[in-house]
């Protein structure tokens, strides 16, 4: 019996009928006639289950451009629907990424910082976002807009023309109402997987393409704005000094005195106050980057031709941007604001109170990449029609639509391993179908019900912990979720087409000596040439027995033997044939890299992504090498693909292998780069390695990854890294009185972190169990000291124990000393509560440490190469 | 000494007024005694882990609008949490409210029927505390009548029918507080907030109307003392409300985004010239955004 049986079983058997009369079973018959299904009336927006209302204004075709048409030239008319929606569809997370975030989850994203026009061409050194070339900044040559208080303060973009009439208005028309569906195919309705498929049913039964929800670029690529019809113009001007063309009413802070809480405190956190756009994330967001073989020159002002979509952007700080309206004091901004550019922690938001920030996947080659067989995968598959009565929480079809219907049910299944530990494992449509729920998309109506509360503390409570996230009600209940579920097919054929081809060193060299001299060659044979110049004769030849003989057992798609194998073999489909690595699931102490991320739990049973990851991901066993809680899945990396790695530096799932980047080379109140070196006893290293200022360029790319080599193959001269807070965390609890001079407190205490503290080690902190104990060590003791020895061990159970009793002790003689009585006791609390213990970020992967030094050099000429 | 008992005086008036500003307390409905309403729960186990998810519930158990007729405060009080939030998930926003309403106010009720806070603490103590908490319960009864919508400006401020107890926090003259008087009952109107629409804390499938007091000293009226400790600078007090049907709405306090207590909200006059429509049809103005699961509403059953 699997969950859904299960839980249809407990539901059925626990419902409450309340006093059920015959006198209500007869009213229950005869009012049946008067059952009314209706969504509201909506206040403010029309229920977008429908088209859009009527056109109010008409986004013609020159809204497009030209630069952005271009890159869709090679490209069928499905890989083409794919690319435009891949680059601007939000599917409806304008609403989480204004509303859910700041008021639900209580993180506070500050846009205008992020995106105002003012600060363009600081944008991508500050949040490594790629400015999009279609947009300008009001007043600037040959700008539509002529001042910022048209644009209220962000860069100008086509669309905006409309866009604009409609801040503060009802009825806007989204741009996606006009998408360009590709041709409708038929197909059958087993054919999920088959990247040209169709919905189901005989004719086009698509979700209207209005949900996807493109709005107009806010001149960051990926990054979208809408207009907000809650926007009050007249309220906005008196708060923002009587101009449209500033949010600093909505961002400044209250007050400039630092002893006033009110510095630390803006209108950000004041959801009165509606700004003028609500601003949405497209999949582009993180994964449009500048193209290796084509770097724009100057990184400020890229050109379409220097911008590709699947590749990911390495210099991203989504973390920073998610967290950028919090103060650098806060819990927050310390804990979450310090992923290394190009790596996010995805499962923050949907919190495991896991550590564990990672990479834009590098989507290139991606036909090539392994899949499974045989996977025990439980889903929802197409399926003609469901049977009269039949559960609809086990088939359901779509109202008002003909065979368009699912059935859930549990199947052996080929499919990849998408994530870093191998999850997302459930098919390559529904992996891609998740995308959009990382970046914000039916929040409300699917998934933030599901996450853990980090406020709730009560277990009985709801939010105490994460539930898992249905698929069947989401598909039902969201028209965004069918908008993007209807196109998968096309967004598939996109991550398969041309654009995530390799690219790779000796086209890029080629591209760069043609824009000296258009005569110029570069070929394969000329990089081979300079690399043997550079790393020693023969290096590359050599190189490649080096990989076969150490590295491909992991780090090759093809199977043994490896010797004499050619790694730049071509397949029928034109593409490399080895997709240089193998995606098997590897465990963490083996490869001996920061284990955390392996330890994500988001996928494991009962938590909010069960419904993503094959049982057969679940069934891996538990590793008795790692000492924290894993198993149910967790505990493992995949091993992960080589392809064009010249390019992809620094490496590791959360580039901490190698030079660290940083936007305004280490400097300037915009520099959100910490120090993280540290010493053998893990304190911070006064003076530390410089961190290397972000360059895309050819060359630069390219020393980053022959500086990333040297300290893979050569782990002793790693210098070790730990994240640390760099600013004390306050936290601020109990009433404070304003006399109209000065702030006193009535009661309440000030609880302070001190700057240098691990970052993890907050992070990775389980909170709640840890206040449930405190509270039971002194309702329960016996209870719960039975219970850690059973879990610990008697010893170890009872000193838990007893240092739960002694903090809650003193905590009632003096609440002030709750850090202090924490901190005495670090050790036990840590083995007890703790999701992570690992604090060294780019330890680990030493499987080069014993080749000799010219082999080395061998091996980093010929993954060159590759 | 006398230190000690002033600063025992003075927190109990903060505990007192945070009470005044998390909801509004007051009078029960004016209305004949009817039957209780029969209302489908799922039921759950104890952990957060067995709470049924909120799509399913209303998906498969809507409350029918006859039944929602029925709900009464003291319905509502005497029910366990669970079944309280099952309530609120089903119901929507409705109309951000006009005019004063009064109010009543319930702390969360565990599986056993006891407070949900003296379940924790458990044995003895947890007598005490469920002692303690009726005592709450029933001195915010006898302070705070109620709340007063200014839909208009988006504003709203409590009912304070005796001050006595937080004339400790007030300073100045009473003289300049605005005062109101409701069915020939004057009553301090104090702890002003702003109201939305936004994110209800407990069901995100649709908006609730918010009542925020973070930012209140912005408000015409705002008197630093006692106003404050409802503020950003105070508590962090932020209430949401759904209407069960017209003049009459189920809410939620919460204290730094920590669940405290239940609340609801009513009003006659509204009540009687609004809920006719409502019974007929189910339909009510929807001043927020209403999500897009669809809603079966039943006239009945």
């Amino acid at each position: 019996m699997d969950g859904i049986a299960v839980a249809k079983n407990v539901i059925t058997r626990n419902v409450i009928t309340g006093v059920i009369t015959k006198d209500v079973i007869k009213r229950v018959v005869l009012c049946l006639g008067l059952l009314v299904v209706a969504a509201p009336p909506h206040a403010e927006e029309a229920p977008a289950t429908q088209p859009a209302a009527p056109p109010v204004a008409v986004v013609t075709a020159q809204d497009y451009s030209a630069g952005f048409r271009a890159g869709a030239a090679q490209l069928d008319p499905s890989e083409a629907a794919g690319r435009e929606i891949w680059y601007k569809a939000t599917a409806g997370n304008s609403r989480f990424h204004t509303y859910v975030f700041q008021q639900r989850i209580g993180v506070l994203i500050d846009w205008y910082r992020v995106l105002q026009s003012a600060a363009r061409d600081d944008r991508f050194k500050t949040w490594g976002l790629i400015n999009d070339p279609d947009c300008c900044t009001p007043g600037s040559e040959g700008c539509p807009a002529k001042s910022l208080e048209e644009t209220y303060g962000f860069d100008w973009c086509p669309g905006d023309d409309t866009l604009l009439k409609f801040v503060g208005k009802p009825d806007y028309r989204d741009p996606a109402c006009d998408f360009q569906d590709a041709p409708f195919v038929t197909g059958s309705t087993g054919a999920t997987d088959t990247p040209h498929g169709t919905p189901n049913g005989s004719g086009d039964q698509r979700q209207s393409p209005c949900d996807l929800e493109f709005g107009t670029s806010t001149g960051a690529l990926g990054v979208r704005k809408f207009p907000n019809p809650k926007f009050d113009a007249e309220r906005w001007r008196a708060a923002n000094g009587g101009t449209l063309g500033t949010w600093v009413g909505l961002d400044g802070k209250l007050s400039d005195d630092p002893k006033n809480s009110d510095a630390k405190v803006s209108h950000l956190s004041d959801p009165s106050l509606e700004p003028p756009f609500r601003v949405g994330l497209a999949c582009g967001a993180c994964h449009i980057a500048f193209n290796p073989t084509r770097p724009p020159q100057d990184p400020a002002h890229p050109q379409w031709e220097n911008i590709v979509g699947l590749v990911g952007n390495q210099y991203a700080r989504f973390s920073e941007i998610m967290v950028s309206g919090m103060p650098t004091d806060s819990l927050e901004w310390q804990v979450f604001a310090h992923a290394r550019p190009g790596t996010t922690d995805t499962s923050a938001v949907p919190t495991d109170q896991v550590n564990n920030p990672g990479t834009m996947n590098a989507l290139i080659n991606v036909a090539q990449r392994p899949t499974f067989a045989n996977e025990t995968v439980v889903k929802w598959r197409k399926v003609d029609a469901c049977a009269t009565g039949e559960d609809e929480r086990m088939c359901w079809c779509e109202p008002g639509r003909t065979g368009k219907c699912w059935r859930r049910s549990s199947q052996p299944e080929t499919v990849h391993h998408i994530l870093k530990d191998g999850s997302d494992s459930i098919g390559f449509h529904e992996a891609l179908q998740r995308v959009y729920f990382n970046i914000g998309s039916c929040s409300e109506q699917c998934w933030v019900n599901h996450l853990t509360d980090l406020r709730v503390i009560d277990p009985q409570q709801r939010g105490y912990g994460q539930t898992p996230f249905d698929i069947g009600q989401c598909r039902r209940d969201c028209p965004n979720f069918r908008a993007i579920e209807d196109r998968l097919p096309n967004l598939a054929s996109f991550l398969l087409s041309a654009e995530a081809h390799a690219a790779d060193l000796h086209v890029a060299r080629a591209n760069q000596r043609e824009q000296a001299d258009a005569n110029a060659h570069y070929e394969y044979a000329d990089l081979v040439d300079d690399l043997e110049r550079e790393f020693g004769s023969g290096a590359v030849t050599r190189g490649k027995t080096v990989f076969a003989e150490n590295c491909a057992r992991c780090h090759s798609s093809q199977g043994e033997p490896f010797a004499g194998r050619d790694f730049r073999a071509l397949a029928d489909n034109g593409l490399r044939a080895d997709w240089l690595g193998n995606d098997v699931p590897t465990l963490a102490s083996e490869v001996g890299t920061f284990r955390c991320r392996s330890l994500h739990s988001n996928h494991t049973a009962g938590h909010v992504w069960q419904e993503f990851a094959s049982e057969t991901y679940r069934a891996r066993p538990a590793d008795p090498n790692n000492p924290d809680p894993n198993g149910g899945g967790r505990g493992y990396y995949r091993n992960i693909s080589l392809v064009n790695l010249w390019a992809h530096a620094p490496f590791l799932h959360n580039n901490a292998l190698g030079p660290e980047l940083c936007g305004w080379g280490g400097v300037g109140s915009y520099e959100f780069y910490r120090n993280t070196y540290v010493d053998a006893d893990g304190k911070q290293l006064a003076t530390a390695p410089a961190c290397w200022p972000y360059d895309p360029s050819v060359e630069g790319r390219f020393a980053l990854y022959k500086a990333s080599m040297r300290e893979l193959l050569n782990p002793d001269a790693r210098p070790p890294k730990i994240t640390k807070l760099n600013q004390d965390i306050v936290i601020d609890i109990g009433p404070k009185l304003w006399d109209g001079a000065e702030e006193q407190r009535v009661y309440g205490l000030t609880l302070r972190v001190p700057a240098g503290t691990n970052a993890g080690l907050l992070g990775n902190f389980q909170h709640k169990p840890f206040i449930v104990d405190l509270v039971r060590s002194k309702t329960r003791p016996e209870e719960l000291e039975a219970q850690l020895i059973e879990t610990y061990g008697a010893e170890q159970g009872r000193a838990i124990a007893g240092a739960l009793r002694d903090i809650a002790n003193q905590v009632i003689d003096d609440p002030s000393q709750f850090l202090a009585a924490v901190k005495q006791r670090l050790p036990l609390l840590i083995k007890a509560y703790s999701s992570c213990t690992a604090d060294i970020e780019n330890a680990g992967h030493e499987f080069g440490r014993d080749l000799s030094d010219a082999d080395k050099q061998a091996l980093t000429a010929f993954l060159a190469t590759l | 000494m006398q230190q000690g008992f002033r600063l025992k005086v003075l927190v109990t008036g903060v505990v007192l007024a945070s009470l005044v500003a998390l909801v509004a307390l007051g009078g029960c409905e004016r209305k004949p005694k009817i039957e209780p309403p029969k209302i489908d729960f799922v039921l759950a186990g104890e952990g957060y882990s067995t709470k049924p998810d909120f799509a399913l519930i209303e998906h498969l158990h809507p409350i029918p609008i006859a039944e929602l007729v029925r709900i009464t405060p003291e319905y509502l009080a005497g029910l366990e949490q669970e079944q309280v939030d099952q309530i609120y998930a089903r119901l929507s926003a409705g109309p951000i409210p006009d005019g004063a309403f009064d109010g009543a106010l319930f702390f969360p009720k565990g599986s056993s029927g006891t407070l949900r806070a003296s379940e924790i603490v458990g044995g003895l103590k947890g007598l005490a505390v469920q002692f303690k908490g009726r005592k709450l319960e029933a001195l915010g009864a006898a302070l705070w009548k109620g709340k007063v919508f200014y839909r208009d400006e988006r504003v709203l401020r409590n009912r304070i029918e005796d001050l006595a107890v937080l004339k400790p926090l007030i300073g100045g003259s009473l003289a300049d507080i605005p005062k109101i008087d409701v069915d020939d009952r004057d009553a301090w109107l104090l702890f002003p907030a702003k109201l939305y629409c936004g994110q209800s804390l407990l069901d995100g499938r649709r908006e609730s109307i918010i009542i925020d007091y973070a930012f209140s000293d912005d408000l015409p009226g705002y008197r630093e003392r006692p106003d404050y400790l409802a503020t950003r600078r105070g508590f962090k007090v932020r209430d949401e409300i759904r209407m069960v049907r017209p003049g009459f709405y189920l809410g939620r306090a919460y204290l730094d985004h920590a669940f405290v207590l239940n609340f609801t909200l009513y009003n006659l006059t509204i009540a009687e010239r609004d809920g006719p429509a409502f019974m007929a049809n189910g339909q009510a103005q929807e001043d927020c955004w209403a999500g897009t699961q669809q809603r079966h509403l039943l006239v009945s059953r």
